[in-house]
């Protein structure tokens, strides 16, 4: 069922600050709490900010993202794999994939300082999942944001309806949080279904096909349900496809994408697709709002 | 507002009284038409009447290079100090100039401010001009050819005087510092005016009609003129770095010496290749009819669904300076099935 009143356009706001500095584009100095390995080239960063007040003060919402700087290196788009119901410190899911995460990797250790901006962008709409079911299809990487968002889900159970999280890779290896993510489903937290692409020798029980085939073992109520997508481009094709013949309204299906971004705050013009910066009004849009912008998905 | 007139044998004595308010820039005629925004030294250098200079007013705003955040030694970041942030007046700019201005201020100053662009923006006087359109012009196309705020003073030529507006405390600072130089305009100066700016509206042949452009354009997403315009683009950006409204920038950080580290902010347009591309390889807009597209929509469709108006004002400068002969009107007609 979809709601007949249309979403507000995305519109620029009054001048706002964030809470990591007045100057939008200086950074405030964090330490690396601890590092750990939690997939291959995939590791998970704890940081608190040094400022103690900032470090206590810094909220954020599931789905929002910060920018990561070494002044010298570079700075980049990361999203947030924690919860803010879980104050003080917080955690960045990073993979290997550039020079500026090359250097994380082969120089960053724990006890450096670096530099965050944030929290930025719009994050997960967490007042329309209260009282409602809530599907989370996770791709990969895009277990990432959506690690934050299970936290959240869980840490304030009692508010929502049942949690459910699909989430596909490409092999056993890949799959992150595995641990964690078992000992959620034990606890009955939520239900959680992995897939692997292939199983490739490794040790692996579980289901073996893409994520969307996950979507056949399960019965939902899409009337009081929202599905909450995240992967890489090509994953959000099928999903979406897949979702949308389940008979999930389009405005029920929220999604985060990954664009290339300058200043994350609505100035440098990269992450613009369409009418939307997705740093400003993304990076989570629904369905119905991504797929009426060109080159948002299908490319 | 107010609405004063000035002779025009006093233009020299005004213009020069204007260093009061900062360091004097204005159109200069580096060569025969060519008409560069610069630092005066002779009040008779200024060329107020220059149809476009090459860069418009943002370059005195955002430098095309500057350093954002640097870091000493050990020390912690803080903002860059490379950015001129001390008073300058721009004597020259035209009306689309100040609608180009009054678009840069809705993007830099609203949501998460630009504190480098307010500075600049804050420090900056703004005398206008009347110009008078030529066939590059499409301005009246877009409601930019005439403005009512945005700036400090505005002179109107008329045949043997100016017709000038008053449109801020400080535009009215600077008329209180010579008060003998004006007087209260006349029925006659309107009546001048009126004359005048129908002879504007005669000289502007150039048009562009928009129209209901963004929905056509949304029904013209898949039309085979964007895969045209790939071809004969050259994915330059000359039309980006030319256009008063064009203020994408990239951010890169650099060692300059030993123990010290910065993060310079440069110019750069949603043509060139790697606008998009993401770590990992990934490239959103790979194709360069992508990109021409992308230019072409955010001007007149995303621009206008975000802010309720084009990011256009129809200077002309893009005609004029692109190397293939792309003309904006034309992409448009051809859009409208026109050509």
């Amino acid at each position: 069922m979809s709601s007949a009143i249309p979403e507000p356009m995305p519109v620029r706001s009054a001048p706002r600050k964030l809470p990591t500095g007045d100057n939008p584009y200086l950074p405030a100095p964090a330490r690396i709490m601890r590092i750990r390995e939690v997939g291959p080239d995939v590791r998970l960063y704890d940081l608190r900010f040094v400022d103690p007040d900032l470090a206590e003060r810094f909220r954020f919402r599931p789905g929002q993202f910060v920018m990561l700087s070494v002044l010298g290196v570079g700075e980049a788009p990361f999203s947030l794999p924690s919860s803010p119901t879980r104050r003080g410190t917080f955690q960045l899911g990073i993979r290997r994939a550039g020079s500026f995460t090359g250097y994380l990797f082969d120089h960053a250790v724990e006890g450096d300082s670096v530099g965050v901006r944030g929290p930025l962008g719009n994050g997960f709409p967490l007042e329309r999942f209260e009282g409602q079911d809530v599907l989370m299809v996770a791709g990969g990487l895009g277990m990432v944001p959506l690690r934050g968002l299970l936290q959240y889900l869980i840490d304030l159970r009692d508010r929502f309806g049942r949690v459910i999280l699909l989430y596909g890779t490409r092999s056993p290896d890949q799959v992150l949080f595995r641990d964690e993510l078992q000992s959620v489903a034990r606890r009955g937290d939520a239900e959680v279904l992995l897939t692997v692409d292939q199983k490739q020798d490794l040790d692996w029980a579980g289901h073996v096909g893409v994520v969307t085939e996950l979507l056949d073992d399960i019965r939902l109520d899409v009337s009081r349900t929202y599905a909450v997508a995240c992967g890489p481009p090509v994953f959000y094709k099928f999903v979406m496809d897949k979702l949308v013949k389940g008979h999930f309204a389009k405005d029920r299906i929220y999604l985060s994408l990954e664009r290339r971004m300058e200043c994350g705050v609505g100035k440098c013009g990269h992450c613009a697709v369409g009418y939307t910066f997705t740093c400003l009004h993304g990076p989570v849009f629904s369905f119905w709002d991504a797929m009426n912008l060109p080159e948002l998905i299908y490319t | 507002m107010q609405t004063l007139r000035m002779k025009t044998e006093l233009l020299p004595t005004f213009v020069e009284g204007l260093r009061a308010w900062g360091t004097l820039h204005a159109p200069v005629e580096r060569r025969p038409g060519v008409f560069s925004i610069e630092p005066i030294r002779d009040v008779s250098e200024a060329r107020p009447d220059a149809i476009r200079t090459i860069l418009p007013m943002k370059k005195l705003l955002l430098p095309p290079r500057f350093v954002v955040v640097a870091r000493q030694g050990d020390g912690p970041p803080v903002a860059g100090e490379d950015v001129d942030f001390s008073p300058r007046v721009y004597f020259g700019a035209h009306a689309c100039d100040i609608h180009a201005l009054k678009i840069l201020d809705l993007m830099f100053l609203s949501d998460y401010p630009d504190p480098y662009y307010r500075r600049s923006r804050e420090s900056l006087t703004v005398v206008g001009y009347g110009c008078m359109p030529d066939d590059k012009c499409f301005c009246h196309s877009l409601g930019t050819s005439n403005v009512d705020d945005g700036f400090d003073l505005f002179l109107n030529p008329l045949e043997d005087r100016f017709l000038v507006t008053v449109a801020s405390a400080r535009g009215d600072d600077i008329v209180r510092a010579s008060p003998e130089l004006f007087q209260p305009a006349t029925r006659q100066d309107t009546l001048d005016y009126l004359a005048r700016a129908k002879r504007r509206a005669a000289a502007a042949t150039l048009a562009l009609d928009v129209t209901d452009l963004p929905y056509i354009m949304e029904l013209k997403t898949e039309d085979q003129v964007w895969q045209e315009l790939g071809k004969k683009c050259l994915c330059c950006g000359s039309c980006s770095m030319v256009c008063p409204t064009c203020s994408c920038f990239n951010v890169a950080d650099e060692i300059p010496c030993e123990g010290c580290a910065q993060r310079v902010r440069t110019w750069d347009a949603c043509l060139y290749r790697d606008y998009a591309l993401v770590a990992g390889g990934h490239n959103f807009r790979a194709d360069r009819a992508d990109r021409v597209r992308n230019r072409y929509y955010h001007k007149q469709e995303a621009f206008v669904r975000e802010f309720g108006k084009p990011s256009c004002v129809g200077c002309g400068r893009c005609i004029e300076n692109c190397p293939t002969g792309i003309n904006v009107v034309d992409v448009f007609r051809h859009v409208r099935g026109e050509l």
